[in-house]
Protein backbone atom coordinates (compact mmCIF):
# COMPACT_ATOMS: atom_id res chain seq x y z
CA UNK A 1 0.00 0.00 0.00
CA UNK A 2 2.98 2.29 0.50
CA UNK A 3 3.36 3.03 -3.18
CA UNK A 4 -0.29 3.13 -4.14
CA UNK A 5 0.18 6.49 -5.79
CA UNK A 6 3.77 5.97 -6.83
CA UNK A 7 2.68 4.88 -10.27
CA UNK A 8 1.08 8.24 -10.81
CA UNK A 9 -1.41 9.04 -13.51
CA UNK A 10 -1.70 6.75 -16.51
CA UNK A 11 1.15 7.14 -18.95
CA UNK A 12 0.20 8.50 -22.36
CA UNK A 13 2.74 6.24 -24.08
CA UNK A 14 3.17 2.48 -24.05
CA UNK A 15 5.56 2.39 -21.14
CA UNK A 16 4.95 -1.16 -19.95
CA UNK A 17 8.42 -2.24 -20.98
CA UNK A 18 9.98 0.10 -18.45
CA UNK A 19 8.24 -1.38 -15.44
CA UNK A 20 9.53 -4.29 -13.43
CA UNK A 21 7.26 -7.34 -12.92
CA UNK A 22 6.54 -6.27 -9.36
CA UNK A 23 5.48 -2.80 -10.51
CA UNK A 24 3.27 -4.29 -13.20
CA UNK A 25 1.60 -6.59 -10.68
CA UNK A 26 1.13 -3.59 -8.43
CA UNK A 27 -0.45 -1.71 -11.34
CA UNK A 28 -2.82 -4.62 -11.98
CA UNK A 29 -3.82 -4.72 -8.34
CA UNK A 30 -4.30 -0.98 -7.85
CA UNK A 31 -6.18 -0.53 -11.12
CA UNK A 32 -8.42 -3.50 -10.28
CA UNK A 33 -9.13 -2.14 -6.81
CA UNK A 34 -9.79 1.38 -8.07
CA UNK A 35 -12.15 0.15 -10.79
CA UNK A 36 -13.99 -2.14 -8.35
CA UNK A 37 -14.40 0.77 -5.92
CA UNK A 38 -15.94 2.89 -8.67
CA UNK A 39 -18.10 0.15 -10.18
CA UNK A 40 -19.64 -1.57 -7.16
CA UNK A 41 -21.71 -0.32 -4.26
CA UNK A 42 -19.98 -0.13 -0.91
CA UNK A 43 -21.96 -2.49 1.36
CA UNK A 44 -20.27 -1.19 4.51
CA UNK A 45 -21.49 2.34 3.87
CA UNK A 46 -25.05 1.11 3.29
CA UNK A 47 -24.97 -0.99 6.45
CA UNK A 48 -23.69 1.93 8.52
CA UNK A 49 -26.48 4.21 7.29
CA UNK A 50 -29.09 1.59 8.23
CA UNK A 51 -27.37 0.90 11.54
CA UNK A 52 -27.59 4.59 12.43
CA UNK A 53 -31.23 4.77 11.28
CA UNK A 54 -32.24 1.78 13.40
CA UNK A 55 -30.27 2.72 16.48
CA UNK A 56 -31.41 6.34 16.62
CA UNK A 57 -34.84 5.81 15.06
CA UNK A 58 -36.01 2.95 17.26
CA UNK A 59 -34.09 4.41 20.18
CA UNK A 60 -36.19 7.55 19.77
CA UNK A 61 -39.35 5.44 19.74
CA UNK A 62 -38.29 3.88 23.01
CA UNK A 63 -37.84 7.30 24.60
CA UNK A 64 -41.22 8.33 23.18
CA UNK A 65 -43.05 5.42 24.84
CA UNK A 66 -45.01 6.52 27.93
CA UNK A 67 -44.18 3.34 29.84
CA UNK A 68 -40.45 3.45 29.09
CA UNK A 69 -38.06 4.01 31.97
CA UNK A 70 -36.97 7.29 30.38
CA UNK A 71 -39.78 9.03 28.57
CA UNK A 72 -39.01 12.50 27.28
CA UNK A 73 -39.70 12.52 23.51
CA UNK A 74 -43.03 13.22 21.80
CA UNK A 75 -44.14 10.47 19.42
CA UNK A 76 -44.00 12.75 16.38
CA UNK A 77 -40.32 13.50 17.08
CA UNK A 78 -39.48 9.79 17.20
CA UNK A 79 -41.36 9.19 13.95
CA UNK A 80 -39.55 12.13 12.36
CA UNK A 81 -36.14 10.73 13.37
CA UNK A 82 -36.89 7.23 12.03
CA UNK A 83 -38.47 8.43 8.78
CA UNK A 84 -35.75 10.99 8.08
CA UNK A 85 -32.84 8.63 8.76
CA UNK A 86 -34.50 5.83 6.75
CA UNK A 87 -35.02 8.22 3.85
CA UNK A 88 -31.35 9.21 4.04
CA UNK A 89 -30.35 5.53 3.98
CA UNK A 90 -32.61 4.74 1.00
CA UNK A 91 -31.36 7.80 -0.87
CA UNK A 92 -27.78 6.70 -0.20
CA UNK A 93 -28.42 3.25 -1.66
CA UNK A 94 -30.21 4.60 -4.71
CA UNK A 95 -27.59 7.25 -5.52
CA UNK A 96 -24.75 4.78 -5.00
CA UNK A 97 -26.36 2.25 -7.33
CA UNK A 98 -27.14 4.88 -9.95
CA UNK A 99 -23.72 6.51 -9.80
CA UNK A 100 -21.66 3.33 -9.84
CA UNK A 101 -23.85 1.57 -12.37
CA UNK A 102 -23.50 4.42 -14.86
CA UNK A 103 -22.62 3.21 -18.35
CA UNK A 104 -22.74 -0.47 -17.44
CA UNK A 105 -25.28 -3.03 -18.60
CA UNK A 106 -25.53 -6.78 -18.30
CA UNK A 107 -26.56 -9.66 -16.04
CA UNK A 108 -25.08 -8.22 -12.84
CA UNK A 109 -27.05 -4.99 -13.26
CA UNK A 110 -30.24 -6.94 -13.86
CA UNK A 111 -29.65 -8.97 -10.72
CA UNK A 112 -28.88 -5.83 -8.71
CA UNK A 113 -31.97 -4.01 -9.94
CA UNK A 114 -34.22 -6.99 -9.21
CA UNK A 115 -32.76 -7.30 -5.74
CA UNK A 116 -33.38 -3.60 -5.13
CA UNK A 117 -37.00 -3.86 -6.28
CA UNK A 118 -37.41 -6.93 -4.05
CA UNK A 119 -36.93 -4.70 -1.02
CA UNK A 120 -39.64 -2.32 -2.16
CA UNK A 121 -42.06 -5.11 -3.06
CA UNK A 122 -41.44 -7.08 0.14
CA UNK A 123 -41.96 -4.08 2.41
CA UNK A 124 -45.04 -2.97 0.45
CA UNK A 125 -46.42 -6.49 0.87
CA UNK A 126 -45.87 -6.81 4.60
CA UNK A 127 -47.07 -3.28 5.35
CA UNK A 128 -50.24 -3.91 3.32
CA UNK A 129 -50.70 -7.06 5.39
CA UNK A 130 -50.27 -5.09 8.64
CA UNK A 131 -52.82 -2.50 7.51
CA UNK A 132 -55.20 -5.29 6.65
CA UNK A 133 -54.83 -6.82 10.10
CA UNK A 134 -55.62 -3.47 11.73
CA UNK A 135 -58.69 -3.09 9.54
CA UNK A 136 -59.87 -6.50 10.69
CA UNK A 137 -59.73 -5.63 14.37
CA UNK A 138 -56.14 -6.12 15.44
CA UNK A 139 -55.87 -4.13 18.69
CA UNK A 140 -54.07 -0.81 18.21
CA UNK A 141 -51.86 -1.65 21.18
CA UNK A 142 -50.21 -4.39 19.10
CA UNK A 143 -49.21 -2.05 16.26
CA UNK A 144 -45.94 -0.91 17.92
CA UNK A 145 -44.96 -4.59 18.18
CA UNK A 146 -46.21 -5.72 14.77
CA UNK A 147 -44.86 -3.00 12.48
CA UNK A 148 -41.18 -2.85 13.46
CA UNK A 149 -41.04 -6.59 14.25
CA UNK A 150 -42.37 -7.56 10.84
CA UNK A 151 -40.04 -5.03 9.20
CA UNK A 152 -37.06 -6.66 10.93
CA UNK A 153 -38.15 -10.14 9.79
CA UNK A 154 -38.62 -8.99 6.18
CA UNK A 155 -35.22 -7.28 6.24
CA UNK A 156 -33.79 -10.52 7.63
CA UNK A 157 -35.26 -12.61 4.83
CA UNK A 158 -33.95 -10.16 2.22
CA UNK A 159 -30.47 -10.23 3.71
CA UNK A 160 -30.58 -14.03 3.65
CA UNK A 161 -31.44 -13.76 -0.06
CA UNK A 162 -28.66 -11.21 -0.57
CA UNK A 163 -26.21 -13.53 1.12
CA UNK A 164 -27.17 -16.32 -1.28
CA UNK A 165 -27.28 -14.08 -4.34
CA UNK A 166 -23.89 -12.46 -3.83
CA UNK A 167 -22.25 -15.42 -2.05
CA UNK A 168 -21.69 -13.20 0.98
CA UNK A 169 -21.45 -14.88 4.37
CA UNK A 170 -21.71 -11.61 6.29
CA UNK A 171 -25.00 -10.65 4.61
CA UNK A 172 -26.37 -14.14 5.24
CA UNK A 173 -25.37 -13.99 8.89
CA UNK A 174 -26.96 -10.55 9.22
CA UNK A 175 -30.16 -11.98 7.72
CA UNK A 176 -30.32 -14.75 10.31
CA UNK A 177 -29.57 -12.25 13.07
CA UNK A 178 -32.34 -9.88 11.93
CA UNK A 179 -34.88 -12.73 12.00
CA UNK A 180 -33.91 -13.31 15.63
CA UNK A 181 -34.09 -9.56 16.33
CA UNK A 182 -37.58 -9.28 14.81
CA UNK A 183 -38.92 -12.28 16.72
CA UNK A 184 -37.11 -11.31 19.91
CA UNK A 185 -38.44 -7.76 19.81
CA UNK A 186 -42.03 -9.01 19.86
CA UNK A 187 -41.17 -11.45 22.68
CA UNK A 188 -39.75 -8.54 24.69
CA UNK A 189 -43.08 -6.71 24.53
CA UNK A 190 -43.77 -2.98 24.33
CA UNK A 191 -41.82 -0.73 24.91
CA UNK A 192 -38.75 -2.95 25.45
CA UNK A 193 -39.12 -4.09 21.82
CA UNK A 194 -37.81 -0.69 20.69
CA UNK A 195 -34.69 -1.15 22.82
CA UNK A 196 -34.12 -4.59 21.24
CA UNK A 197 -34.55 -3.15 17.72
CA UNK A 198 -32.27 -0.19 18.44
CA UNK A 199 -29.47 -2.09 20.17
CA UNK A 200 -29.52 -5.59 18.65
CA UNK A 201 -30.97 -4.52 15.28
CA UNK A 202 -28.97 -1.32 14.74
CA UNK A 203 -25.96 -2.94 16.37
CA UNK A 204 -26.28 -5.89 13.99
CA UNK A 205 -26.01 -3.61 10.95
CA UNK A 206 -22.98 -1.85 12.42
CA UNK A 207 -21.30 -5.13 13.35
CA UNK A 208 -21.86 -6.44 9.80
CA UNK A 209 -20.21 -3.28 8.43
CA UNK A 210 -17.21 -3.85 10.69
CA UNK A 211 -16.96 -7.50 9.53
CA UNK A 212 -17.00 -6.40 5.89
CA UNK A 213 -14.33 -3.76 6.42
CA UNK A 214 -12.13 -6.22 8.32
CA UNK A 215 -12.56 -8.80 5.55
CA UNK A 216 -11.56 -6.27 2.89
CA UNK A 217 -8.45 -5.39 4.88
CA UNK A 218 -7.49 -9.06 5.28
CA UNK A 219 -7.94 -9.75 1.56
CA UNK A 220 -5.42 -7.09 0.63
CA UNK A 221 -1.94 -8.58 0.11
CA UNK A 222 0.91 -7.12 2.12
CA UNK A 223 3.79 -6.50 -0.31
CA UNK B 1 -7.67 -23.10 -14.26
CA UNK B 2 -3.92 -22.96 -14.85
CA UNK B 3 -2.02 -20.36 -12.95
CA UNK B 4 1.27 -22.06 -13.74
CA UNK B 5 3.02 -21.59 -17.01
CA UNK B 6 4.24 -24.74 -18.73
CA UNK B 7 7.79 -23.53 -18.21
CA UNK B 8 7.52 -23.51 -14.43
CA UNK B 9 6.14 -27.04 -14.45
CA UNK B 10 9.41 -28.38 -15.82
CA UNK B 11 11.57 -30.23 -13.35
CA UNK B 12 14.58 -28.15 -14.37
CA UNK B 13 16.10 -25.99 -11.63
CA UNK B 14 16.13 -22.94 -13.85
CA UNK B 15 12.90 -22.81 -15.82
CA UNK B 16 12.74 -20.85 -19.04
CA UNK B 17 11.34 -17.39 -18.41
CA UNK B 18 7.82 -16.97 -19.71
CA UNK B 19 7.20 -14.56 -22.56
CA UNK B 20 4.95 -11.59 -21.78
CA UNK B 21 1.97 -11.05 -24.06
CA UNK B 22 2.96 -7.96 -26.12
CA UNK B 23 -0.69 -6.94 -26.56
CA UNK B 24 -1.19 -6.49 -22.82
CA UNK B 25 2.41 -5.56 -22.04
CA UNK B 26 1.81 -1.87 -22.62
CA UNK B 27 0.65 0.13 -19.65
CA UNK B 28 -2.45 1.73 -21.21
CA UNK B 29 -3.70 -1.57 -22.61
CA UNK B 30 -2.97 -3.31 -19.31
CA UNK B 31 -5.06 -0.67 -17.54
CA UNK B 32 -7.92 -1.11 -19.99
CA UNK B 33 -7.80 -4.90 -19.77
CA UNK B 34 -7.76 -4.91 -15.96
CA UNK B 35 -10.62 -2.41 -15.84
CA UNK B 36 -12.72 -4.53 -18.20
CA UNK B 37 -11.84 -7.65 -16.20
CA UNK B 38 -13.31 -5.97 -13.13
CA UNK B 39 -16.75 -6.09 -14.76
CA UNK B 40 -18.88 -9.11 -13.96
CA UNK B 41 -19.03 -11.84 -16.59
CA UNK B 42 -21.36 -10.81 -19.39
CA UNK B 43 -21.48 -7.13 -18.40
CA UNK B 44 -20.62 -4.38 -20.86
CA UNK B 45 -19.45 -0.80 -20.35
CA UNK B 46 -19.79 2.35 -22.44
CA UNK B 47 -16.77 4.06 -23.97
CA UNK B 48 -16.99 7.24 -21.83
CA UNK B 49 -17.32 5.30 -18.57
CA UNK B 50 -14.35 3.09 -19.44
CA UNK B 51 -12.41 6.22 -20.32
CA UNK B 52 -13.19 7.63 -16.90
CA UNK B 53 -12.24 4.44 -15.05
CA UNK B 54 -9.01 3.92 -16.99
CA UNK B 55 -8.08 7.60 -16.81
CA UNK B 56 -7.29 8.00 -20.50
CA UNK B 57 -8.08 10.46 -23.25
CA UNK B 58 -10.69 9.43 -25.81
CA UNK B 59 -8.19 9.25 -28.66
CA UNK B 60 -5.70 7.25 -26.63
CA UNK B 61 -8.36 4.83 -25.45
CA UNK B 62 -9.74 4.36 -28.99
CA UNK B 63 -6.27 3.54 -30.31
CA UNK B 64 -5.57 0.93 -27.67
CA UNK B 65 -9.05 -0.54 -27.85
CA UNK B 66 -8.55 -1.14 -31.56
CA UNK B 67 -5.40 -3.12 -30.83
CA UNK B 68 -7.15 -5.12 -28.13
CA UNK B 69 -10.07 -5.76 -30.47
CA UNK B 70 -7.72 -6.87 -33.27
CA UNK B 71 -6.13 -9.34 -30.83
CA UNK B 72 -9.58 -10.72 -30.03
CA UNK B 73 -9.38 -9.61 -26.39
CA UNK B 74 -12.12 -6.99 -26.47
CA UNK B 75 -15.61 -7.20 -27.92
CA UNK B 76 -17.03 -3.96 -29.35
CA UNK B 77 -20.79 -3.74 -29.78
CA UNK B 78 -22.42 -0.73 -31.41
CA UNK B 79 -25.98 -0.06 -30.38
CA UNK B 80 -28.51 2.74 -30.21
CA UNK B 81 -30.04 4.07 -27.03
CA UNK B 82 -32.87 6.50 -27.80
CA UNK B 83 -31.37 7.30 -31.23
CA UNK B 84 -27.92 8.02 -29.77
CA UNK B 85 -25.19 5.60 -30.80
CA UNK B 86 -23.61 3.80 -27.86
CA UNK B 87 -20.44 1.71 -27.99
CA UNK B 88 -20.51 -1.17 -25.53
CA UNK B 89 -17.21 -2.78 -24.58
CA UNK B 90 -16.41 -6.01 -22.82
CA UNK B 91 -13.56 -8.45 -22.39
CA UNK B 92 -13.75 -11.67 -24.38
CA UNK B 93 -12.96 -15.03 -22.79
CA UNK B 94 -9.64 -14.92 -24.62
CA UNK B 95 -8.96 -11.47 -23.15
CA UNK B 96 -9.72 -12.60 -19.61
CA UNK B 97 -7.49 -15.65 -20.08
CA UNK B 98 -4.71 -13.52 -21.57
CA UNK B 99 -4.74 -11.26 -18.52
CA UNK B 100 -4.61 -14.23 -16.15
CA UNK B 101 -1.70 -15.72 -18.06
CA UNK B 102 0.05 -12.36 -18.15
CA UNK B 103 -0.25 -11.99 -14.37
CA UNK B 104 0.95 -15.58 -13.90
CA UNK B 105 3.95 -14.89 -16.15
CA UNK B 106 4.79 -11.78 -14.10
CA UNK B 107 4.71 -13.82 -10.91
CA UNK B 108 7.00 -16.42 -12.46
CA UNK B 109 9.41 -13.67 -13.48
CA UNK B 110 9.27 -12.16 -10.02
CA UNK B 111 9.96 -15.51 -8.36
CA UNK B 112 12.90 -16.22 -10.69
CA UNK B 113 14.32 -12.73 -10.10
CA UNK B 114 14.77 -13.43 -6.41
CA UNK B 115 14.95 -17.17 -5.89
CA UNK B 116 14.58 -18.59 -2.41
CA UNK B 117 13.65 -15.53 -0.43
CA UNK B 118 11.34 -14.33 -3.17
CA UNK B 119 9.03 -17.30 -2.96
CA UNK B 120 7.10 -15.99 0.03
CA UNK B 121 6.44 -12.66 -1.64
CA UNK B 122 5.39 -14.29 -4.87
CA UNK B 123 3.00 -16.53 -2.99
CA UNK B 124 1.32 -13.49 -1.49
CA UNK B 125 1.10 -11.96 -4.90
CA UNK B 126 -0.44 -15.03 -6.36
CA UNK B 127 -3.12 -14.85 -3.69
CA UNK B 128 -3.69 -11.17 -4.27
CA UNK B 129 -3.99 -11.38 -8.02
CA UNK B 130 -5.25 -14.90 -8.53
CA UNK B 131 -7.91 -15.33 -11.23
CA UNK B 132 -10.63 -15.02 -8.62
CA UNK B 133 -9.36 -11.52 -7.89
CA UNK B 134 -10.68 -10.51 -11.29
CA UNK B 135 -14.16 -11.55 -10.38
CA UNK B 136 -16.03 -8.62 -8.89
CA UNK B 137 -16.42 -8.86 -5.12
CA UNK B 138 -20.18 -8.93 -5.09
CA UNK B 139 -20.70 -11.39 -7.94
CA UNK B 140 -18.62 -14.33 -6.91
CA UNK B 141 -20.47 -17.52 -7.51
CA UNK B 142 -23.91 -17.05 -8.82
CA UNK B 143 -24.94 -16.79 -12.39
CA UNK B 144 -28.53 -15.92 -12.83
CA UNK B 145 -29.94 -16.08 -16.32
CA UNK B 146 -31.32 -12.64 -16.98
Amino acid sequence: MDDLNALGPPQPVAAGEELAPQELLELIRTQHEAAARDLYVDPARILVSWGVAWTLGFGAFYFASPRARWHFLPLWAAAAVLVTLSAVAVAGVVTQMARRGRGVQGPSRTVGARYGWSWLLAFAGVFALNIGLSQHGLPASLAPLLWPGSAAVVAGVLYLAGGVLFADRVQYGLGAWMLAVGAGSVQAGWPANFAVLALAGGGGFLAAAVFILARARRARPQP
Amino acid sequence: MSTETPASAEPSRQPALPALDPVIHAQPRLRVTVTLATLADGDQITFPRLQELAGMTAGNLATHLRKLEDAGYVRVTKAYRSRTPVTWLSLTTAGRLALEEYAAALRTLLASARPGSGSAASKEWSEGTSPSAFIPPNIRQEHIDG
